[in-house]
């Protein structure tokens, strides 16, 4: 089965971008204590992800019906949200206000909700031949 | 209502049903007689069904991305009409047993002698 679809990497691409900015946005106005701005970031940062996540899942959708219920984009979402945050651990960029801790639990408890997605994923592809839906594959 | 109108009515409420899945039959039945581009493809299945199947080429494109992915159907680029290099569809070996089959237990139903009676009786 095709996973990795033309527009599944193009929100990859534009995912890391937002998430390096907002990276270093954070932690920016974390170390001078704007905290007011860090809401503002936050708020952009999670409308930026749903609209490049709305556009390319789209796309994706016209393009081939895979039917895996978001998986895909979730997973893909979940890896390089945590990769981004260990790298930005790794190098010392961190705020001396962020606490690595949390980065380790959202990762844990966003983990176990990516599982339970998995679980519904592998059951919906019981009505699928090669991760199309059979009800979409002659429409 | 008059009796003409319930019968268009009726008629058409019963062809827009008969239509669904037909589509990918009647590209089926363009990719038997030869390799062919979208717009040969279009045109096909729009003149060999009395224009009563329509087709966008959006609609086509996707269902042949669909049925690339499955491996019923693939495609090799060759020279277009003085433009870009055109992708011309074929069917490939399951393809071909996945149509065979259909035809064989779908379609051939309809040269059964009783039934070829049956079509060609007027009440």
């Amino acid at each position: 089965m095709k996973h990795l679809t033309k527009n599944l990497i193009s929100f990859a691409i534009f995912f890391v971008i937002g998430g390096l900015i907002f990276r270093y946005g954070l932690s920016h106005f974390l170390e001078n204590r704007m905290l007011s701005m860090v809401w503002v970031l936050a708020t952009i940062y999670f409308l930026y992800n749903f609209g490049i996540g709305w556009y390319f899942g789209k796309r994706d959708s016209e393009s081939l019906p895979l039917f895996d219920i978001g998986f895909r984009f979730h997973f893909t979402t979940f890896l390089l949200f945590n990769i981004i945050s260990e790298v930005w651990h790794y190098f010392g960029l961190l705020s001396v206000y962020e606490n690595y801790q949390t980065n380790r639990l959202i990762a844990i408890y966003w983990g176990i909700g990516l599982l339970i997605h998995f679980v519904f994923y592998v059951i919906a592809q019981k009505n699928t031949i090669k991760g199309i839906s059979k009800d979409d594959m002659f429409d | 209502m008059g009796n003409k109108e319930l019968l268009n009515e009726l008629l058409i409420a019963w062809e827009e049903t008969y239509k669904k899945g037909q589509l990918t039959f009647w590209i089926f039945l363009s990719l038997k007689e030869g390799k062919k581009y979208v717009d040969e493809i279009k045109t096909f299945v729009e003149e060999e069904s009395n224009h009563s199947m329509t087709c966008e080429s959006q609609s086509l494109y996707r269902n042949l991305r669909k049925f690339q992915h499955v491996g019923v159907v693939d495609f090799e680029t060759g020279e277009g009409n003085k433009g870009p290099e055109r992708k011309y569809y074929f069917l490939t070996e399951l393809g071909n047993a996945l149509l065979n089959a259909f035809i064989e237990r779908n379609i051939k139903l309809f040269y059964n002698e009783k039934i070829k009676h049956l079509l060609n009786k007027e009440d």
